[in-house]
């Protein structure tokens, strides 16, 4: 069943909120803190909560809104689970989920559970406006709500008749101080806040508004030490006035506003059984607010009399320059200061292109804002031109001039400093200063005061392209030099560690030494040299046993295989073929010489002894 | 290391065409320009950039015909764009600083350090920290390959560790400014920037054309905007063009 309920309480965020039923009811937000005994009840009262009648409804907490202002949706299951809430789409509304909180009541001993999730609602426009029946899966049900009407109105200031009654607590009010104005002129609008005489206090004001077509608007402020009360019909305001500097920039009718703005007020409980009138804290109220709208003529300048070197400036300004260096060569660079104060919209403050200044090379100016007020209409414009002369003829820098139109009076005057006399050498051998020297000169002094020429080098072309820290490639590129250094690193860890390990060193060694021993044995066996083959394989016997025992090679006979201890935990066939081996090399120094084939057979009985020695040392 | 340095100069030039049809075209263009047809000559420099292909020059000639044809905005954005290809170029400078000046009303200007984080752009930036992180590591390695010459390296390891991460600061400085920055230069005048995205929305407050917003957001075709006065407000995309940080 959908209900519409209005609520007048505000939550600390200034949304307001339905009303609920506070007796007998425990409340809790799902981001809020975590409650134990809320805990406790719902277990104790699940099986309750399971049997009851479940039910699945919408509410608005008002039908009717002002445009600007947000309502809020809530979307309440009661007595089950709902698989998925879903969010209604309207359009025309901006519609966010805000929130969901679980309410647990107890009713006559009963228990009743419900799950609300809260939506803000924002109308983008006025206009009638229906949230459609929304469906919801509550324990295995399909429930559906009923459609929702919302009325979205437009802002607007309340009439005289009212705010002479006394009924409304707040209202807005603006007021230009010019009913016609000159394009270009500035002028600061005056926003003014009326808060009734009961209002305690205000808060969270916002303009939601301020249409100011065809005008410049600058920085809404606060008038400060402004605030004032006034009787206004029946009733005492208090009025805060806000400042809005405004600068026509178009002609015609112009329309100022409506401005609108929203804001919390409080105001004094009158419902004396309400909890807030025993506590005193006020009742709190969101007002929307809207002022009527202003029309300004804007008028064009006069073009009767405009002088030529008007650029626009309105308002009234004094000038002062100065220039300097006076005694210079040709080509140096003279500074021109111009100091353009006054009141006005210093922000249009130009200066104009000086004709008589031909036969200077000009540079376009720097400029400097200097507001002297919180509007930013007035204040000093500093400009700085760098001149040069062209020629040793110069005897003087034209006299400056500046042109402005004057609204209060309607005339264009024009401010001109006098000629600054100099004295201008011959440039002779001395270079052009640094910012003379340009890429294109010629035509640059041909427009001193326009913009740099165009340039006749196309130059590379370039496809657009993502920048490099952006590509892949560039990146992965970066890991190179760090796996470089890493292997450097293992590789230098690696040789540090060998050269500090003599033992280590010399199994590599005789690994390396046996290795290519046992190609020469097969090709003395193969050159039938047995000589050759028994003194080398007598030798790599020693070199073998001698890494392995840890003792000087040439110490190694027959004997070490009896008497060394290390050697005794090798089988007996490894040990035995080495014993026949040392014999082989010792019958050979004096039997006869033997084949090519036996000598092959014996150096296959070396490389097999050797493995077995590698095994048993493994 | 012969192949890295051919793909690392690869990668920076990699988008470098050239192309005779374009000389032939910019020098039509320029041709216009010197007629005084600005419109002409605005138009035949945009059908170049349209191509894809862009150098700072023909940018900054485009710029200048814009704003001979009025169009303030359109000529800031364009010179702007010029001055990431060449940030040090003193005429886009000067130039871009005498149209600023004729726009009015408020506007937002980059800041100093962002001016400064300017001089270099993001490609040179990301090089040139390249070659120092590569330089860096290079003499980390001969460190390891030949001990002995590890007194004489300290030093200039040290001082290439610190240029480096100094290096690699400003890049980042700089990726942020340009990733996050953005700047949105209003293209026509007197546009209207509303409270919310969306054409019944009420007004916020007026731009004139060349004014520069700083962009907050982006949606469905509006761009969010704040003009540096503290008003925010959301303008339709194609009213403004929007230019990455420096």
């Amino acid at each position: 069943m959908a209900k519409n309920e209005r609520s007048n309480k505000i939550q600390k965020c200034g949304q307001p909120v339905p009303r609920r039923r506070l007796k007998d009811s425990v409340h809790r937000h799902r981001p809020g803190r975590c409650s134990l005994f809320i805990t406790a009840v719902l277990l104790m009262f699940s099986f309750a909560q399971a049997a009851s009648a479940a039910s699945f409804t919408a509410s608005l907490d008002r039908d009717t809104i002002t445009l600007g202002e947000q309502a809020t949706l809530s979307l309440a299951v009661e007595g089950g689970q709902a698989k998925n809430v879903p969010t209604p789409d309207v359009n025309g509304l901006q519609i966010s989920q805000t929130g969901t909180s679980q309410n647990v009541s107890f009713i006559n001993g009963a228990m009743s559970s419900t799950v609300t999730v809260t939506f803000s609602v924002t109308p983008r426009q006025a206009g009638e406006f229906t949230i459609p029946a929304l469906t919801a899966d509550v324990n295995g049900q399909q429930f559906s709500t009923q459609p929702l009407k919302l009325t979205v109105t437009k802002a607007s200031a309340p009439t005289a008749a009212a705010v002479n009654s006394g009924s409304e607590v707040a209202f807005l009010k603006f007021t230009f101080p010019k009913e016609k104005i000159y394009v270009g002129e500035s002028a600061v609008g005056r926003l003014e806040l009326y808060l009734r005489d009961d209002v305690q206090n205000f808060g969270d004001f916002q303009l939601t508004g301020s249409p100011t077509d065809g005008f410049s608007s600058g920085k809404t402020t606060e008038l400060q030490n402004q605030q004032r009360r006034v009787q206004v019909g029946n009733r005492v305001y208090t009025v805060i006035s806000l400042a809005v500097p405004l600068t026509a920039i178009a002609t015609g009718e112009l329309t100022l506003g409506p401005f609108t703005a929203s804001a919390v007020v409080v105001l004094p409980v009158r419902d004396q059984g309400s909890p807030l009138f025993f506590f005193n804290q006020g009742e709190q109220k969101q007002v929307m607010l809207a002022s009527d709208p202003v029309t300004v003529e804007s008028i064009p300048l006069p073009m009767e009399n405009q002088p030529a070197n008007f650029t626009g400036a309105v308002g009234d300004f004094t000038m002062t320059a100065t220039a300097g260096p006076t005694n210079v060569t040709v080509g140096d660079p003279i500074t021109v200061r111009v100091q353009i104060a006054g009141q006005g919209a210093l922000d249009a403050v130009a200066l104009p292109a000086q004709d008589a200044w031909r036969d200077f090379k000009t540079y376009p100016p720097t400029t400097k804002l200097e507001t002297s007020d919180q509007f930013g209409f007035q204040g000093t414009k500093s400009f700085e031109q760098i001149v040069s002369p062209l020629n040793s003829d110069m005897r003087e820098l034209p006299a400056l001039s500046f042109t402005f139109f004057n609204p209060d009076d309607g005339q264009y005057h024009t401010l001109t400093q006098p000629a600054v006399p100099l004295v201008v050498k011959a440039a002779g051998t001395s270079p052009l200063p640094a910012l003379a020297e340009s890429k294109n000169p010629t035509p640059e002094n041909q427009v001193p005061q326009d913009i740099l020429p165009i340039k006749e080098n196309l130059g590379a072309l370039v496809m657009k392209s993502p920048p490099l820290v952006t590509q892949p490639v560039f990146l992965a590129a970066q890991a190179v030099p760090v796996l470089a250094f890493v292997a450097a690193f293992v590789w230098r860890k690696r040789a540090d560690n060998l050269a500090s390990n003599p033992r280590l060193r010399r199994r590599r060694a005789v690994a390396e030494l046996v290795n290519i021993g046992l190609k020469d044995l097969k090709q003395f066996a193969a050159e039938d040299q047995p000589d050759e083959f028994f003194a080398t394989l007598f030798r790599l016997l020693q070199e073998q046993l001698g890494e392995w025992l840890d003792c000087p090679a040439s110490a190694i006979t027959e004997n070490v295989i009896d008497e060394h201890s290390v050697l005794r935990g090798a089988p007996k066939t490894t040990l035995d073929g080495l014993r026949e081996l040392f014999q082989l090399c010792n019958q050979a120094r004096y039997a006869p010489v033997r084949g090519a084939s036996e000598l092959n057979s014996v150096a296959a009985q070396f490389e097999k002894t050797v493995g077995e020695l590698q095994e048993v040392k493994a | 290391m012969k192949n890295l340095f051919a793909i690392l100069f690869a990668l920076v030039f990699s988008g470098n065409i050239f192309a005779a049809d374009g000389v032939t075209d910019f020098l039509a263009a320029n041709r216009f320009y010197a007629e005084g047809k600005f419109s002409e000559a605005a138009a035949a420099y945009e059908t170049m950039l349209q191509t894809g292909a862009q150098s700072s020059a023909l940018l900054f000639n485009y710029a200048n015909a814009e704003f001979k044809c009025g169009h303030l905005g359109r000529a800031i954005a364009a010179y702007q764009q010029s001055a990431q290809l060449s940030p040090r170029d003193s005429e886009i400078r000067a130039n871009l600083a005498f149209v600023r000046n004729q726009v009015q009303g408020a506007t937002v200007r980059e800041s100093r350090w962002q001016n400064w984080l300017g001089t270099l752009t993001l490609n040179e930036g990301a090089l040139l920290t390249a070659v120092l992180f590569w330089l860096t590591f290079a003499l980390l390695i001969a460190r390891q390959l030949r001990p002995a010459l590890v007194p004489k390296l300290i030093s200039a390891t040290w001082i290439f560790i610190a240029l480096t991460i100094f290096s690699g600061t400003v890049l980042g400085l700089q990726a942020a400014s340009h990733f996050s920055s953005a700047t949105a230069v209003v293209i026509e005048d007197n546009v209207t920037a509303r409270s919310g995205p969306f054409d019944d929305a009420q007004n916020a407050f007026t731009s004139r054309d060349g004014a520069e917003l700083s962009v907050l957001d982006q949606r469905d075709g509006w761009v969010q905007v704040a003009d540096g006065t503290g008003k925010n407000g959301w303008l339709p995309a194609k009213l403004v063009e929007i230019l990455p940080g420096a």
